[in-house]
């Protein structure tokens, strides 16, 4: 006689675990997000799938240690942010430090308070990644984070290890030094 | 001049021609600041679906989640 499979067969293995610990929907709730921020920290569509993956399951394995002192999109942000720095610091195939000019955007004076004007959306992101990959690391973040309107200034003063009148001071340099450089891109 | 004149059917023929290229024409979009940017790429570059996928295989596999402080506490 064949043997009787009694236990629960893995995929339901796998959704039980996922919807009872409710990480599907902490998931569903802050996964775009995540994405969104390794991919434009990376700059590579693969490599930000892995680091998702990777940070949600630190994050499951982490997940009883989270004490709620800080928002869930903060804590995720901060896994995230540490492990982008760690795989960048490993490839050593690309430098943090920036290759552009950078009194670029000073000559460019006025360049922030105009629109950005945008005609074709389809090459919308790779545009986005040029000029970000031509900031300086600190700015690249500091544009992410406030672009989640989530995230407060307080908020992303922590994430980003300075005070919030500082966020807000290098906020508008980074604006700025990003129009300059996105319109270089068209 | 008449109306029918070659001349006359020609400027309109060019006139439809331009108001057809101005529909087909994408309009520009204006963003007021680079988070505004940032934010129309990120609601339009969600995460592929195979990472949910991923995710669910290696969290199966992991040993259950420990329970948070509160509930450890209160189990007492």
């Amino acid at each position: 006689m064949d043997n009787v499979e009694l236990t629960t067969p893995a995929p339901a293995r796998e959704q039980d675990r996922w919807e009872h610990s409710g990480f599907g929907a902490i998931y569903a709730e802050h996964s775009r997000a995540i994405y969104y921020l390794a991919l434009r920290l990376l700059g590579d569509a693969t490599q930000a799938e892995d680091a998702t993956h990777d940070v949600f399951l630190k994050a499951f394995r982490k997940l009883a240690g989270f004490r709620g002192e800080a928002a869930m999109r903060t804590w995720l942000y901060r896994i995230t942010i540490n492990h982008c720095r760690n795989l960048q610091q490993s490839w050593q195939a690309r430098t943090m430090v920036s290759t552009a000019d950078d009194a670029l955007w000073e000559r460019t004076a006025g360049q922030a308070e105009s629109p950005l004007r945008v005609l074709e959306t389809k090459e919308l992101g790779q545009r986005i990644q040029r000029s970000l990959d031509a900031l300086p690391e600190e700015y690249r973040l500091l544009l992410l984070l406030v672009a989640d309107e989530n995230l407060s200034y307080h908020e992303v003063a922590e994430l980003t290890g300075q005070t919030a009148d500082a966020v807000r001071g290098k906020l508008h340099r980074a604006r700025k030094a990003f129009a300059a450089f996105f319109a270089q891109t068209a | 001049m008449e109306p029918n004149q070659p001349s006359s059917r020609l400027t309109q023929r060019q006139q439809a021609e331009e108001r057809t290229q101005q529909q087909t024409r994408p309009a520009a979009r204006e963003f007021a600041s680079a988070e505004e940017l940032l934010r129309f790429d990120a609601a339009q570059t969600p995460p592929p679906p195979d990472v949910a996928e991923r995710l669910k295989q290696s969290v199966a596999t992991e040993p259950p989640p420990a329970l948070p402080w509160w509930k450890r506490l209160f189990r007492r």
